[in-house]
Formats: structure tokens, C-alpha cells, sequence
């Protein structure tokens, strides 16, 4: 097991974002983490990185601890989300150097070549983050996420702010990583097709709590209560939003 | 600590120097512009013979040293806010970077920052009036060792602070050292203080090493005495200083205040 999460629970002050969630991510697997807005998938992830204290609960990766083990588990992970950002004054390569530094990666700038012209922005090298596109600065944050050849990928909504086109790539690139190289990822989307096509298994979150989990048809028949042939996710979202699931 | 990590840190905050004029202006314009400011008082002085034996020394030594102290702790909580301003400190502290490394690098950064900043004073204090602080740096290093390291714990607090409060109070990156700039006694002996000022002052190692400056100047030798109590001093506040950063930023990742800094 690669990723074990133990009745997980995030209080801040008199409010629960995060209430006994527990899950396991088993090695290769692409999970995708959905709920509506505040479900608790962010924080979730947050405390999975070591950048928020859970109130109770137990993470392990690869078997340690991040509260105690945490550069060794975080120098074989890696995040992107599109709503962080990198420095907007320093050019892409700039951004992308530190993080090979921060990661040890030998022979950075060939590493960084290859990055780039797999995300197709090997143009952009030289420009400052502050004149990218919101669809080029997440292809960056989806470099900065490859760099150290991750075994265990989160990724916050990748494919936010990309053009289908380019979303599709990175889908591509994403299944081929999982694949060619047995990598890990743990998926967050609002984009139901998506998550239908990536994802081997889902887990549900509502108001702070895992409310199904499973493969999509799976969680489709849980949550619409019926038998289905095909996953329908966006309906099994329209319902729990809708408070007809919880 | 991984040294690469802390060399990837310095790297950081060298590109964003070589970018952003405004760490430019910060690193050599403000202790340029003391220096011409002050400079020019002294000319005024001579002019009417108003100028005391030694107060040439005495007010572009102060100058140029306070100029260290000050822009080595401004610059400390300005890096901080550049990763708030940019939005970066999700993506820095979700490698296997650690706070210590992070601050470790920030510190030798702005070190290096804060002695290009003391040599561009320096020499334009000596090209334009004619003070050679070099030959007395000797025996003003350890004073000036005792400033940077005051400065650098008043950073790791501040740092702390915006950790905290993230940038509603970040105005105390560049106002704390002015606060404490009256109690230091940078241009004028501690005696000079009201009574109730001196014991305040006398807790603060910039005011020690600001009269042993005075005293070396003098032609009083180097005073021992100064140097330690700024010593002591130092390692009381490192001390204070580092549990409070350390408290601080556990607060802040259990508040959940490392990933909503803004």
C-alpha cells in the first residue's frame, strides 16, 4: 500500500473540514479524490504534504510517517495545483533550476529540456512567469510536479485552466507516467468526464466526510441508489450537491 | 540540512535581485543615500566650524553600520514576503525543503545582500568625503558582527510574526529597525538618553555596539565590556528568537495558515 489515511479529521476552531476519513492508495493507481466545493479535498491533500497538522488521524506513505519522515516522503512526491503560483518575476527556467536544486535532480537542465518540450512550452523558457497564460503557467506547475520522476503525484485540478486540446495531452501524459513508469496519483477535478476516463477509483467527499468510494460505476449505483451500465459521475455530483446523498 | 536545498534558496532570492529593481534600490540605495545626506551635514559643519575633532568618523561611521543593521533585517522579512506576494510557499514547502534550510538560505542571502550595500556606502563616503572606514573594520568587526546578528534575530522574528499575521503586518519589515533606532544611540552616547531610556537601551545590543564604535573612534580602544553585554544580549534574543519562529510556524501549519497566506 502506498498511501494509508486513517481516520483523518481537520477541526479549525468550531469548524470540521476534514471528519474521520480514511482511504488507501495502492501503488499505480490513479485516485480521484471529488466532492463539491469545501468537501475537504484540498485540505486533505494539504495534510497528505505536511503543509497542515491534522487534529487526529494517521497518515503513512510508502509505509513512514509524514509527521516524522517527512523530506524523505516529500522527495519522492510531488503537487501542482493551478491555484499556486511561482515567483513572477523569474523566468520558467529560473522556477524550474530551483526546483531541480530542491530535488537533487543530476543533470538538471536536460531533465528541464525534456520537461518542457513534453509539455510542449519549450518556447517559454526564457519568459517571466508574469507574462504566461493561466493554461502555460499550470503546464509549468505540471513540470515542476514531474521533476523528480514522482512515485506518488497529487494533483489539484490539473487540467483547470487548459484548453481541451492541451488537456487532453496532459491526460495522456498523465495515463503514459502511470503506465511506463508505475506512477501514483491522487486527482482532484470538477470535470466528471475526466475523472471517468483517469481514474481506476474515486473517493467522495462530502462535507469533510467519505461518502462512497470505489471504481466510478461503483460509486455511480451507491450514490444513485439504481443499477447503471456506464459511470455517470456528473449526475452522482448534481445529487450530492443537491443534499439527495449524504 | 541539505546544502543544496539551502544553495537552491540563495538562487531563489539572487534571480529575484537581479529582476526586481526594487531589491536593487533596496540593497544600494538607501545606505548610498544616508551616506550623501549625512555627508553633506558634515560639510555644513566644517563650513562654520562647528565640527568637533572626530564627528566626520563619528556620523558616517554610525551611518554606514546602522545602514548594515538595517537592511539586514528589513531584507530578511522582505524575502519572506516576496514567496507571500508570489503565492509561492505552497509549492516551496511541499518539497522536502525544511523551514530551517529555508531560513538558512535567507539569512546567507541577505548577509551577502547587506555587505554589498556596506562596501557601495563605504566607498562613497570615501570618494566624496573623504572617510576610510576600511582601515578601522578590524576592530569595528566585532560590533559589526554583534549588529547582523541582531539584525538577523529581529528578522527570524519578524519572519515569524508574518507568518502569523501574513501580510497585514508585513509594514514591519521596513518600520521595526526605525522604532528601535532612538534607544540605539546611534549618533549620541547612551548618556545622552533620558534616564528612563537608558536602561531600555542598554538592553539592546545595537547600543553597544554603537558606543564601542564611539569609544574605537575616540581613540579609547576597543571596548571589551560592550562587546560582550551586545554578545550576551544576542544570544538571549537568538535564542528567544528561534523558539518563537519555531512556535510560531507549528501554529501556523496546525491553523492551517501556511496554505491561506496572503
Amino acid at each position: 500500500m502506498l498511501v494509508q489515511v486513517e481516520n483523518l479529521t481537520k477541526t479549525f476552531r468550531d469548524f470540521t473540514a476534514v471528519e474521520k476519513v480514511s482511504f488507501h492508495i495502492e501503488a499505480g493507481e490513479i485516485v480521484g479524490l471529488l466532492g463539491p466545493n469545501g468537501a475537504g479535498k484540498t485540505t486533505t491533500i494539504h495534510m497528505i504534504l505536511g503543509l497542515i497538522t491534522p487534529t487526529s488521524g494517521r497518515i503513512e506513505i510508502f509505509g513512514k510517517s509524514i509527521a516524522t519522515d517527512r523530506e524523505e516522503i516529500l522527495q519522492q512526491m510531488n503537487f501542482t495545483s493551478p491555484y499556486v503560483a511561482f515567483p513572477y518575476r523569474l523566468t520558467v527556467m529560473e522556477n524550474l533550476k530551483i526546483f531541480a536544486r530542491l530535488y537533487a535532480i543530476p543533470n538538471p537542465r536536460e531533465r528541464i529540456d525534456e520537461l518542457l518540450e513534453l509539455f510542449g512550452i519549450t518556447g517559454l523558457c526564457k519568459k517571466p512567469i508574469a507574462r504566461l497564460s493561466s493554461g502555460e503557467n499550470t503546464r509549468v506547475g505540471l513540470c515542476k510536479a514531474f521533476m523528480n520522476n514522482p512515485r506518488l503525484l497529487l494533483l489539484d485540478e490539473p487540467t483547470a485552466y487548459l484548453d481541451p486540446e492541451i488537456a487532453w495531452q496532459v491526460k495522456n501524459i498523465l495515463l503514459e507516467a502511470q503506465r511506463e513508469h508505475g506512477t501514483t496519483i491522487l486527482y482532484t477535478s470538477h470535470n466528471m468526464d475526466e475523472v471517468e476516463r483517469m481514474c481506476n477509483r474515486i473517493i467522495f467527499l462530502h462535507h469533510g466526510k467519505v461518502i462512497a468510494s470505489g471504481s466510478p460505476i461503483e460509486i455511480t449505483q451507491a450514490i444513485l441508489e439504481e443499477e447503471r451500465e456506464t459511470p455517470a459521475l456528473e449526475e452522482v455530483f448534481m445529487r450530492v450537491v443537491k443534499g439527495k446523498a449524504a | 540540512m541539505k546544502t543544496y536545498r539551502i544553495v537552491a534558496v540563495i538562487e531563489r532570492h539572487y534571480y529575484e535581485a537581479r529582476r526586481n529593481m526594487d531589491r536593487i534600490a533596496d540593497m544600494v540605495y538607501w545606505p548610498v543615500l544616508d551616506i550623501i545626506v549625512w555627508g553633506f551635514f558634515t560639510i555644513y559643519l566644517a563650513r562654520g566650524n562647528r565640527l568637533q575633532p572626530g564627528l566626520v568618523s563619528f556620523l558616517l561611521g554610525a551611518a554606514i553600520l546602522w545602514g548594515l543593521f538595517f537592511s539586514f533585517q528589513r531584507d530578511m522579512a522582505v524575502g519572506f514576503l516576496d514567496e507571500l506576494w508570489s503565492r509561492n510557499l505552497i509549492n516551496l514547502f511541499s518539497t522536502p525543503l525544511t523551514v530551517w534550510e529555508y531560513l538558512t538560505g535567507l539569512i546567507l542571502v541577505n548577509f551577502l545582500k547587506a555587505m554589498v550595500g556596506l562596501v557601495a556606502a563605504s566607498l562613497i563616503a570615501m570618494a566624496a568625503y573623504s572617510f576610510d572606514i576600511f582601515p578601522m573594520l578590524p576592530k569595528f568587526m566585532p560590533y559589526m558582527a554583534n549588529l547582523v546578528f541582531f539584525a538577523l534575530s529581529l528578522g527570524v522574528m519578524i519572519t515569524g510574526l508574518i507568518f502569523r499575521y501574513t501580510t497585514k503586518i508585513q509594514g514591519l519589515a521596513w518600520s521595526f529597525a526605525g522604532l528601535l533606532q532612538p534607544v540605539s544611540c546611534v549618533f549620541y552616547p547612551i548618556a545622552a538618553l533620558p534616564r528612563v531610556l537608558r536602561g531600555v537601551a542598554w538592553m539592546l545590543p545595537t547600543a553597544h555596539s554603537f558606543e564601542g564604535m564611539r569609544s574605537v573612534l575616540a581613540g579609547q580602544g576597543f571596548s571589551w565590556f560592550h562587546f560582550w553585554w551586545g554578545a550576551g544580549l544576542n544570544a538571549v534574543y537568538f535564542v528567544l528568537a528561534i523558539g518563537g519562529f519555531r512556535w510560531i510556524f507549528e501554529a501556523a501549519r496546525r491553523r492551517g495558515l501556511l496554505v491561506k497566506q496572503e
